[in-house]
């Protein structure tokens, strides 16, 4: 047995002490530690680190009346705790997620609106409860002490001490010579770096290469679909009415910028209309088709007021006059919504003449001014 | 002289064969009991702001020719007519006639213009899957996800659908009232319709699984309401441990 292995504290340990080396172990042999209450130990521990009790309040005399008051109270309090907990789980487990046999019946106005709120709340009761019990616990059942702790400063042997053992312990690794080691963990730092880094390569790329901004699926000739892919003819319409459009094309009704309002108006909307300059024959008869994202932020606007004519967006509540080229009327956004030239086919459906002649949606960075 | 005397008989007597005096009198004639009763009520209630002949009155309301039924029923059903005042939007309040009333004004309106008329069957007879589609592409802009209903612009406001009856949300899709929309047959089919009432009152009886329903808002309203009030009281507990301490 080698002498550091034999100091009580250090690695390995043993049960018969070695040879002592100063400090406490010389002054409280084991013969006389072995002569010291429990309580005893307690306070010389607490000296040796720098604690002082100045003052002890006892706690309740054992078998007393205040004591066992207290004790019906911690156990009273502990017990709810777990009645919660129990319930909170009969509960859950009856919603039949991992019992198929038994669940709770489920009834329309019953108390399975409850479910959620009963759960929380048991659940949320019993952890209540253990916190309520332990801080009983403490308060009432244990001695209450006041001490004092020495606080340590940093000196400078402590700073070059342990300066000391940290080095140590890189020499430990031994990395200064294990080179192919150093190698590896370079070469896996740039990996996992670059990997952290990997999302950033959107933002460098230019993202606007053929003006995707500025198009969408629109072409000439292409049909108008209702959402679930049927065609449109003028007399599916009453005035006064609004169909949500897609282009059709494979997934269109799923186009984020090429969803279109298809509104007929009424008559006397019509004799109102005062379409955007250049832009009188985009219509088609008492119909219009206007782009259903909003110029400001990009929301669908579709909240349409037939009898005031209003295009009302619900994110910031920009409003487009649809008998005047759907021009702002009110709110933050300040281009009107694109209008898509709409013809009919030979077949007698609805088809856009050309894409949007301008960008749909919000406005961007190098976007034609307006 | 005799022919200046023939041509004022004749105009006398083209006037008498051909005056609306008479006309009306003949329509009248062959109205059917349940119009003459719809024709008495409406020139007891409506007559001030529709007009003497369902022509509309400028700046007061709109003309009822070719309203049709659907559209009676709506704005009377659910109380929004006869109006109180003038005012963003017409308010619903619980109806001024009875259903007895709603049949004979139906009646009148449709006798004079026509329009579209109320549907018959089990209006709950559609696909509840295809319904909660039709009405998040259709119905949602404006009536929130679950019929809450939401504000439009100056004042308007989109109702809340959790005291329409089948027949109520049937004819406002038919008939467009106030600023909705128009849902026609040829857009939305009888079937589709169904479908989208299925829906609406399915989602309407089902149970709040989070016990408030917070306006049907989504879990993300609860979240918040249990992070505001969850921990206020959790910091009003800390703070009250610490001032003990």
């Amino acid at each position: 047995m080698s002498a550091p292995h034999t100091t009580p504290g250090s690695t390995g340990g043993s049960e018969t002490p070695g040879p002592l080396h100063g400090g406490p172990d010389e002054e409280y042999t084991p013969e006389r530690l072995a002569t010291m209450t429990r309580e005893e130990l307690d306070l010389l521990g607490a000296r040796y680190d720098g604690v002082q009790v100045l003052h002890v309040d006892p706690a309740p005399e054992p078998g007393s009346r205040v004591e066992k008051a207290a004790v019906r109270q911690v156990a009273m309090t502990f017990a709810l705790a777990g009645l919660s907990a129990f319930a909170a789980f009969v509960v859950y487990a009856g919603s039949g997620w991992f019992l198929p046999d038994w669940q709770w019946d489920i009834t329309e106005g019953g108390w399975s609106a409850l479910f959620t709120p009963l759960i929380g709340g048991l659940g949320g009761l019993a952890l209540t409860l253990v916190g309520v019990g332990m801080v009983l616990f403490t308060k009432k059942l244990l001695p209450h002490e006041t001490a004092v702790q020495d606080k340590h400063d940093g000196s400078h042997f402590d700073r070059v001490t342990t300066g000391a053992s940290l080095m140590g312990g890189l020499n430990t690794y031994g990395l200064a010579r294990r080179k192919l080691i150093t190698r590896s963990l370079v070469f896996m730092g740039g990996g996992v770096g670059l990997m952290l880094l990997m999302p950033l390569g959107g933002l460098i790329r230019n993202p606007n290469v053929g003006n995707p901004l500025g198009t969408t699926s629109w072409t000439e000739g292409m049909r108008l679909l209702r959402g679930d892919g049927s065609p449109i003819r003028p007399g599916d319409q009453q005035p006064g009415s609004l169909e949500t459009v897609f282009p059709a094309v494979p997934g269109g009704n799923l186009e984020s910028d090429a969803a279109t309002m298809l509104i007929r108006l009424r008559p006397e909307q019509v004799s109102l209309e005062r379409p955007r300059e250049g832009q009188d024959d985009f219509g088609y008869g008492d119909y219009v088709a206007y782009s259903k994202i909003c110029t400001h932020a990009g929301c669908p606007v579709s909240l349409y007021e037939q009898e005031t004519s209003r295009i009302l967006c619900p994110c910031h509540q920009s409003q487009f006059d649809v008998t005047q080229g759907a021009k702002p009327v009110f709110g933050p956004a300040t281009r009107p919504l694109p209008q898509l030239p709409i013809t009919v086919d030979d077949e007698g459906f609805f088809v856009a003449r050309s894409d949007y002649i301008e960008a749909v949606g919000p406005t961007y960075w190098n976007r034609e001014r307006i | 002289m005799a022919g200046l005397m023939a041509a004022l008989v004749l105009t006398g007597t083209l006037y008498s064969a051909l005056s609306p005096a008479h006309a009306t009198e003949e329509a009248i004639q062959s109205e059917s009991s349940a119009e003459a009763a719809g024709r008495e009520l409406y020139e007891r209630s409506c007559i001030t702001c529709h007009g003497e002949n369902l022509e509309g009155v400028p700046t007061r309301g709109p003309s009822l020719i070719g309203a049709g039924e659907a559209a009676v029923y709506f704005q009377v059903h659910t109380g929004r007519m006869p109006l109180v005042r003038q005012e963003a939007q017409a308010p619903d309040k619980p109806a001024i006639f009875n259903d007895e009333e709603i049949d004979q004004l139906m009646a009148y309106i449709q006798a004079n213009g026509g329009g579209p008329t109320l549907p018959s069957g089990d209006l709950r007879d559609g696909d509840l899957a295809e319904g909660g589609e039709l009405f998040r592409l259709n119905c949602a802009q404006c009536h929130n996800f679950v019929g809450e209903g939401g504000a439009l612009s100056s004042g308007k406001r989109a109702p809340s659908l959790e005291d329409a009856n089948d027949l109520e949300i049937y004819s406002a899709m038919l008939s467009g009232p106030e600023n909705m929309p128009i849902f026609g047959d040829n857009q939305l089919t009888p079937e589709e319709k169904r479908s989208i009432i299925n829906y609406i009152q399915t989602v309407k009886e089902q149970a709040d699984p989070g016990g408030a329903g917070i306006g049907r808002i989504g879990p993300v309203a609860e979240g918040v309401v249990i992070w505001v009030v969850g921990v206020a009281a959790l910091l009003f507990g800390i703070f009250w441990m610490g001032s003990k301490a």
